[in-house]
């Protein structure tokens, strides 16, 4: 795998976390209380985390997808190239 | 290819989320502005930046790997690279990979074609010159050589 690939993965599961920061930091931060009625940020701060959540996730899952098939293919080609050379 | 379009896509989506964290508390007028910050505009102003700048980031990077991909399979090509010089049989000016320079071999061809030819008729030509010169020679040599007896 490209190393930017790489730093790119590590950059989407940093907004992964960010995301569940996000989800939590109302509760943990202590402005939103526990058992009353959800203030807009505390709204706005859970539906935001959840979209990044999601986004983070999907990214992740498609690019291991497709990177898993890459890399069957390369095998493919090689076993093909090594089978006609033989 | 297709993993480095799914993460810039990512990586795109998640710069407009921290975008958009930064203006929500503004947005959604939970900030009053003028006032002091209050905990939840810290929270999402901060988290929206790193988020920006970390997606921007990542964004550079996919496309980076993606363009790269890209010249390795030929697709773009490497700025400022030198053209491979392509080793050349004489007489197939198909060979060539430039149009240009390949409509200009056809175009010299026919020239050069009748320049070889007329240096050789000239050669031939030399040559046979040289050969009657020197059979009259050979025969004075043998004459000499006669009177010499």
């Amino acid at each position: 795998m490209a190393p930017q690939a790489r730093i790119g993965l590590i950059v989407t599961t940093i907004a992964f976390f960010a995301g569940i920061w996000l989800f939590l930091a109302p509760f943990i931060v202590e402005y939103q209380k526990v058992g009353q009625d959800w203030i807009d940020a505390t709204k706005n701060d859970l539906w935001t985390g959840g979209a990044l959540i999601a986004i983070s996730v999907l990214t992740l899952i498609l690019f291991g997808a497709f990177a898993l098939r890459d890399a069957a293919r390369a095998a493919e080609r090689e076993r093909a190239t090594g089978a006609e050379e033989s | 290819m297709a993993k480095y379009v799914i993460g810039a896509i990512g990586a795109l989506l998640g710069a407009l989320v921290g975008m958009w964290l930064m203006l929500a508390p503004f947005a959604l007028a939970y900030q009053g502005s003028g006032a002091d910050w209050a905990d939840p505009t810290y929270v999402d102003f901060w988290t929206g930046l790193l988020l920006l700048v970390i997606s921007v980031a990542g964004l550079l990077l996919y496309v980076s790997g993606l363009v790269e991909e890209l010249r390795r399979r030929g697709i773009v090509r490497r700025p400022y690279a030198a053209p491979a010089e392509q080793p050349q049989a004489p007489g197939s000016p198909q060979g060539n990979a430039s149009g240009s320079e390949n409509n200009m071999e056809q175009v010299l061809l026919p020239l050069v074609t009748a320049m070889l030819k007329d240096m050789q008729e000239r050669e031939r030509d030399g040559a046979r010159q040289r050969d009657l010169d020197d059979v009259p020679q050979t025969r004075d040599a043998e004459g000499e050589g006669g009177v010499r007896r």
